[in-house]
């Protein structure tokens, strides 16, 4: 049923103040950030000369830049593929009607509230060589005391950790507000046919809940790509010896440390480009598959 | 009801006045980067300016980091709506001098003829910032690195940590204490260029070349000089021989390691003497300091003065200007700088200032702050001492880290490591000359 509008400029006038925002707030920005990427410019573009695509020319030369992108892989998928397996099993079990069940619920979407500087901080007295509660454990159990923010990989596997963690509240929230709509008949059904709970699980739930999975799938990219910053910075400033500079932060560290905007233009541009194409890709494959349910 | 009349009538009038008297005062924003306890400390200290300055009124903020501070005055001077004094770290000086946001401090002193008896300056401290022979801000926390050590461990080993020490002097001793037990690591420092920096001064050699980025803009760095190699090697060395323990670039991890006797020394912050006393006190032991060590066989040349300095932005009404020099120097008065010295541990730079703390027997009841003032006076007045003028350096502190790290964890051998830092630093430099010098 298409509802009519008495006017045919009266959609366009109420679409206006949206799109007079975005406009400004966002694609008066972007095309700024696209224009800024052909300058080698510092001090807020104070001092600017225009370089063409030498900036993108330099990132894809440069050791550095190329180690980021493996890093932020790394980080990425750990965060993504870890953070949507736990989640999803933990929200499984959150699912059961069991007494206390929404303390419990309360309780796993705690993190998700903490401030990244908050939980980096957290990590950070975990994570503390000499005084923190993991080595404490780690001493008492295994007699080791690894450096987990000095020594490179550690660092790495530390913040994917602390990254997953921290977002895992977040993807709660959503397997279990799925687990909870998920038509009863058809799990009935299931069970009435015989089928164990492995079966049911692999066959009736996870597909049922693909939307939700895909909604979250493509989130949790995003905040994988966007949203490790904060954690980043409070934990480890990229170090050591640049083994957790994911993309995000090598941007960060380039524009509001050492002042190179132009290079830092041209790495947002990058971003922008790789999650576009990500989402695209996801939409394309995944998206096909996905069951939305109703007719 | 007439008495009420009244009463609201005299209210409006005295706020009209007090609203007419206030615009009156010139109003001067102050932006700092000093957090914690400093933070109200700072703030007592323009209350009494303004106090005692009735026909100005600063407001002072706390920005946050250096480099947030340093961004945000930045921004806001391009909005036209800048702070008129702020506080900036040593390392943003080129960046600032080219940023074009600012006034050279001594151009506003010249301006309106205001008393500052320079001869009364150490001159280490105000040889930072001065550039092409005229002083762009005024110095106001400046410190340098000492060794901090646990006299109880070194007295309980009869070792006498001698007051200028070595290279060796140090491997020996860390050596020692790690074998005794007393202690589970000899010394450590957090993982920052700021030490690198002050070694390459200590050996006399230019971090970069035209005489340290002093008479032009540097377009290299002297990593391959072999003054920095000796420093990296014997970085290498106590870390690998397990005497040398990494706080990672955490200054307060470093801390907390020696303070909490895991290790026998630490090198510091001079501005860490009254935190390290205090500590000491608590954890029942007994502090020494000395001179930051220097590689065998190396004369001594003396230390950068590190730490922050006040900045004044131009494009601000001329009583505002004016004001602001005002504020600026008086934050450096004789009795502010001992008050500012004794709050926080950071130098009086003044010679009197020195003079009355001696008097006083501040020396002889804290005699670590002898050894910070020693070393600063006896730093020659050469390029190498002056410190390094770059206007990419934080990036260029960022790359030789890097470049320490990947030495310490194996990964690069050091000349290769340091040749790889080089060329990325050169690089910058020589865009940063071609962007802004011409």
């Amino acid at each position: 049923m298409r509802s009519k509008f008495p006017s045919k400029w009266l959609p366009y006038l109420l679409l206006l103040p949206t799109l007079a925002l975005c406009a400004i707030f966002l694609y008066y920005p972007v095309i700024q950030t696209f224009r800024l990427s052909t300058y080698r410019a510092i001090l807020m573009g104070l001092h600017r000369k225009y370089v063409g695509f030498e900036n993108y020319v330099r990132l894809f030369t440069s050791a550095d830049y190329l180690h980021s992108f493996t890093i932020t892989f790394i980080f990425a998928v750990g965060v993504v593929v870890l953070g949507l397996a736990i989640s999803l099993a933990i929200a499984l079990l959150a699912n059961h009607k069991i007494r206390g069940a929404r303390i419990y619920r309360l309780l796993l979407i705690w993190p998700y509230a903490l401030s990244p500087a908050v939980a980096g901080s957290i990590w950070l007295f975990l994570l503390n060589p000499t005084a923190g509660v993991v080595n404490y454990f780690m001493k008492a159990l295994f007699g080791i005391s690894p450096d987990w923010l000095t020594d490179g990989r550690l660092a790495l596997l530390a913040v994917t950790i602390a990254a997953m963690w921290k977002n895992l509240g977040y993807n709660i929230v959503f397997f279990l507000a799925g687990l909870q709509n998920l038509p009863g008949e058809i799990l009935e059904a299931a069970r009435v046919d015989g089928a164990g709970p492995w079966t049911t699980f692999w066959r009736v739930t996870f597909p049922l809940l693909s939307p939700t999975t895909f909604f979250l799938l493509i989130m949790n990219l995003i905040y994988a790509f966007f949203g490790g910053f904060g954690l980043i910075m409070v934990m480890t400033e990229g170090g050591p010896n640049k083994a957790t500079n994911i993309l995000i932060f090598n941007l960060y560290q380039d524009a509001f440390r050492f002042h190179k905007w132009g290079l830092a233009a041209a790495q947002s541009v990058i971003l922008f480009i790789m999650v576009v194409a990500l989402t695209l890709i996801q939409f394309r494959t995944t998206g096909r598959r996905v069951h939305y349910g109703g007719q | 009801m007439t008495v009420r009349r009244f009463l609201v009538v005299s209210l409006v009038l005295l706020f009209a006045v007090g609203l007419a008297l206030g615009q009156d005062k010139i109003k001067i924003t102050f932006w700092h980067a000093m957090g914690g306890w400093r933070v109200p400390f700072i703030e007592r200290m323009v209350q009494d300016f303004n106090l005692t300055h009735p026909w100005i009124e600063v407001t002072v903020e706390y920005k946050g980091s250096y480099t947030d501070t340093l961004n945000a005055a930045l921004a806001a001077a391009r909005a036209g709506a800048g702070p008129h004094v702020f506080h900036s770290f040593e390392v943003g000086t080129q960046l600032l001098v080219d940023s074009g946001i600012i006034v050279p401090l001594e151009d506003l002193i010249d301006k309106f003829n205001l008393i500052v008896p320079w001869e009364d300056y150490i001159d280490p401290v105000l040889n930072y910032y001065r550039i092409g022979g005229r002083l762009y801000c005024m110095p106001w926390n400046s410190s340098n690195p000492i060794v901090y050590y646990n006299k109880t461990i070194m007295d309980k080993l009869g070792i006498e940590v001698p007051r200028k020490p070595t290279y060796s002097d140090i491997y020996e001793i860390s050596k020692k204490v790690v074998e005794s037990g007393l202690a589970e690591y000899g010394i450590t420092w957090p993982v920052h260029s700021w030490f690198f920096e002050q070694w390459m001064a200590e050996q006399g050699v230019d971090l970069v070349n035209n005489n340290n980025g002093r008479t032009g803009y540097a377009t290299e760095i002297n990593l391959l000089d072999p003054a920095a190699i000796r420093i990296v090697e014997w970085w290498k060395k106590l870390y690998d021989e397990g005497l040398w323990v990494s706080p990672g670039r955490s200054w307060s991890q470093a801390r907390q390691i020696f303070v909490s006797g895991q290790s026998a020394m630490l090198i510091s912050s001079t501005s860490d003497v009254t935190a390290m006393e205090n500590a000491a006190v608590e954890q029942g032991f007994e502090l020494g300091t000395a001179f930051l060590p220097v590689p065998d066989g190396i004369e001594r040349h003396g230390v950068i003065i590190g730490g922050g300095a006040l900045w004044v932005t131009k494009d601000h009404p001329d009583e505002e200007l004016q004001a602001a020099a005002e504020f600026v120097v008086w934050m450096t008065q004789v009795a502010q700088t001992i008050r500012w010295h004794q709050g926080t541990g950071y130098f009086p730079i003044r010679k009197t200032a020195l003079k009355a703390l001696d008097m006083e027997g501040w020396f002889v009841r804290f005699p670590n702050y002898r050894t910070a003032f020693d070393q600063l006076i006896e730093t020659k007045l050469i390029t190498a001492t002056q410190g390094a003028l770059m206007g990419t350096f934080v990036e260029a502190r960022s790359t030789i880290l890097d470049a320490v790290e990947a030495v310490l964890a194996g990964e690069k051998g050091i000349e290769e490591a340091l040749k790889e830092a080089k060329a990325l630093i050169d690089q910058s430099l020589q865009d940063y000359k071609e962007l802004v010098g011409g």
